[in-house]
């Protein structure tokens, strides 16, 4: 039984690291431009009218980032998005969805979104920022 | 080496890593503080993480079966992590000295793979020491009941199996994993004892 575990385990395991290599975290290559034209591009990124005006509800003159994340399955390991971005004094407010893989975060007007500072916080906590677009409210 | 003098040593080590593929590496700049009790031991174990690729820590250990206290000091590293919509799978290298002793050290790989739903991970440590060298596969498996949101409590059933080539008997036992917000909790029955392994971070 265990012959038959193990290599069932290591395969499930490492199953998404075969996949493609296009979200390789450690190191800038070609693949990571790819990757940071798919990211900029939002217009993948969908939210609900539900979730965003829950969200939106009691803010104004704000800009909402509604981000797309990859790997935010677990709750836990997913702590460290909201630590960091509430460092920000111009964050006003920050959702997590795992459900929806998404993050919804509230900027005051005044702060200048900087999309690889986002990228890169994500990529700090563990996670892959593959979409993203701004609303103003 | 008779087969008793194996065991004790066994016994002994088993503690050297018995944590180290728990959560090995927080955010950056992260911090994470663990206490572990079981039958033999209890330890208190804090590692921090300079950025998501590694992280350091220090696990001090009270062995109440041989009635001795020592620190161990242990990295790992985030050697690959694939993050796709639904799962995030990692695999890490790990390493470790004891201040036992110069000759006491262990290194290895380990790896999980995880959706929302299901929980699996594998890890293969060999560990040496001044009399025995030895090696430790342990696996896990689990499922979340039910699919808690961001900040809700979660549950996950899980199992545990694992073998060294001293023993050469795999032993598998069934505990409860609980967390929410920044702590961890994990309960689970062995031979009529309980472990508790309780981490927080920050």
């Amino acid at each position: 039984m265990y012959k038959l575990l193990l290599p069932l385990v290591i395969f499930t395991s490492n199953l998404a690291f075969a996949m493609d290599g296009m979200h390789d975290h450690g190191s800038h290559n070609h693949k990571d431009h790819q990757a940071e034209k798919y990211y900029v591009d939002g217009s993948k990124t969908k939210i609900s009218d539900q979730m965003f005006s829950e969200f939106s509800s009691g803010l104004s003159d704000v800009q909402i980032a509604i981000i797309d994340v990859q790997g935010m399955v677990c709750d836990f390991c997913a702590r460290g998005i909201e630590k960091t971005f509430n460092d920000d004094k111009d964050v006003k407010k920050v959702n997590v969805s795992l459900e929806n893989g998404k993050v919804l975060i509230a900027y005051s007007m005044n702060k200048e979104v900087n999309l690889n500072e986002i990228r890169n916080i994500f990529l700090s906590n563990g996670q892959t920022a593959t979409g993203i677009v701004i609303k103003k409210i | 080496m008779g087969i008793f003098n194996k065991f004790i040593v066994f016994l002994v080590f088993i503690s050297l890593s018995a944590i180290a593929s728990s959560r090995p590496i927080s955010w950056s700049g992260g911090s994470t503080i663990m206490y572990q009790s079981n039958s033999m031991y209890s330890s208190y174990y804090y590692h921090f993480s300079p950025t998501y690729k590694y992280s350091v820590g220090a696990e001090y250990i009270n062995n109440r079966y041989f009635n001795e206290q020592y620190i161990n000091l242990k990295t790992t590293y985030l050697l690959n992590r694939k993050n796709t919509k639904m799962s995030q799978g990692n695999l890490y290298l790990t390493g470790g000295i004891s201040t036992k002793s110069k000759d006491n050290f262990f290194y290895g790989v380990h790896g999980d793979w995880e959706t929302r739903r299901i929980f699996t991970s594998f890890s293969h440590i060999k560990k040496h020491t001044n009399t025995i060298n030895y090696a430790e596969n342990e696996f896990k498996f689990g499922v979340a009941p039910y699919l808690g949101e961001y900040n809700d409590l979660h549950t996950w059933l899980m199992l545990k199996t694992k073998k060294d080539t001293i023993n050469n008997i795999w032993e598998t036992y069934p505990f409860i994993k609980l967390f929410k917000g920044d702590s961890l909790l994990e309960i689970g029955t062995k031979s009529s004892h309980w472990d508790i392994h309780y981490m927080f971070r920050f």
